[in-house]
């Protein structure tokens, strides 16, 4: 057995089990949105005319849930370093700060669906509108999948024994990772079908 | 303090400082893309030059947020794979459509905003309908 396996049981490779799945995980996250992204640029080059984002959608709204995201990526990782530093009373409120504005994020997005379903556009109202309520239907549902995840971190902390667990930090950064991921999506997201 | 097992071998000391810095920068280049998207470029230019910010962006993201800078290169073969058979997935889709034409029908932009969006009760078939 090779000193790193003998030093950590839980790697064969010098990265810790769960951190390399989550990266494999990531990188099939990759494979699914680079196709959407394929999709999109294919349906605009195809078409005689796209619609401008600034005409047809609220981009104050989604530059405000840019904001949001983007701060919520600063709070997880702040939580990380509360697990880091062993302080649990950091971790909660910055894990709990994250939840907050995970759900900011779906009532802006809420509002913003819900105005244009009121002026009876929907995914089959345009080519245009196809690829936005599916890409950020899509985004939206990682979103939701992140707010589990983040609440169950969460609420594990409240057990000692979790708390105290040598792979509770790895399952933090785990999760960190995965809302990163979130938070990239939407950085491309943003751009392509709001300002572009 | 006693370490976790998990942060002995391979995690990342956090940086606070260096968190704040790329939270400022992220929230400028924000601003900087919507106050881009503001002057009426070319489409070439101005898809160069959004698309440029956000890789910006997601690269501060990746590197420093994600602990990317400085990860183990496993981490990087798994990544550069991915990014080569995207690569195929994205040229095989993009080059059909150049090979084989417009993939839709010509759309009126007009009938796609929600001005022209069917008031309630009418039939919603004919908006963003091909011309």
């Amino acid at each position: 057995m090779s000193a790193i396996t003998m030093e950590n049981p839980d790697t064969h490779s010098g990265i810790s089990n769960a951190k390399l799945g989550v990266w494999l995980f990531l990188a099939s996250e990759i494979m699914l949105f680079a196709t959407l992204f394929t999709t999109y640029i294919v349906l605009r080059m195809g078409s005689v005319a796209w619609p401008w984002g600034w005409d047809v959608l609220n981009v104050p709204l989604a530059m405000a849930n840019t904001f949001v995201l983007i701060s919520s990526s600063v709070t997880i990782v702040l939580a990380y370093v509360g697990v880091y530093n062993k302080s649990k009373s950091q971790f909660r409120l910055w894990m709990g700060a994250t939840l907050a504005l995970s759900f900011v994020f779906l009532a802006i997005k809420a509002v913003e669906y819900g105005a244009k379903f009121e002026h009876g556009i929907s995914p089959a109202t345009s080519v245009f509108y196809a690829v936005y309520f599916t890409m950020t239907g899509l985004h939206g549902l990682h979103v939701i999948g992140g707010i589990v995840l983040n609440a169950v971190l969460l609420a594990m902390s409240w057990s000692d024994d979790c708390w105290n667990d040598p792979l509770f930090l790895g399952r933090i950064e785990g999760a960190g990772l995965y809302w990163h991921f979130v938070d990239v999506v939407w950085i491309f997201l943003f751009p392509a079908l709001y300002l572009l | 303090m006693a370490k976790t097992s998990a942060a002995q071998h391979d995690d990342h000391a956090p940086n606070v400082k260096l968190y704040m810095g790329v939270f400022a920068a992220l929230m400028v280049l924000t601003v900087v893309t919507v106050w881009i998207s503001k002057f009426h470029l070319s489409i070439g230019s101005a898809v160069a030059l959004g698309m440029f910010v956000a890789s910006v962006k997601a690269g501060l993201v990746a590197a420093v947020f994600m602990h990317l800078w400085g990860e183990k290169k496993l981490i990087y073969y798994a990544l550069g794979l991915t990014v080569f058979f995207g690569a195929f997935l994205v040229i095989g889709l993009i080059d059909a459509r150049l090979t084989r034409g417009n993939v839709t029908t010509p759309m009126d932009v007009k009938a796609q905003g929600p001005a022209h969006a069917p008031a309630h009760g009418e039939a919603p078939a004919e908006a963003g309908a091909h011309h």
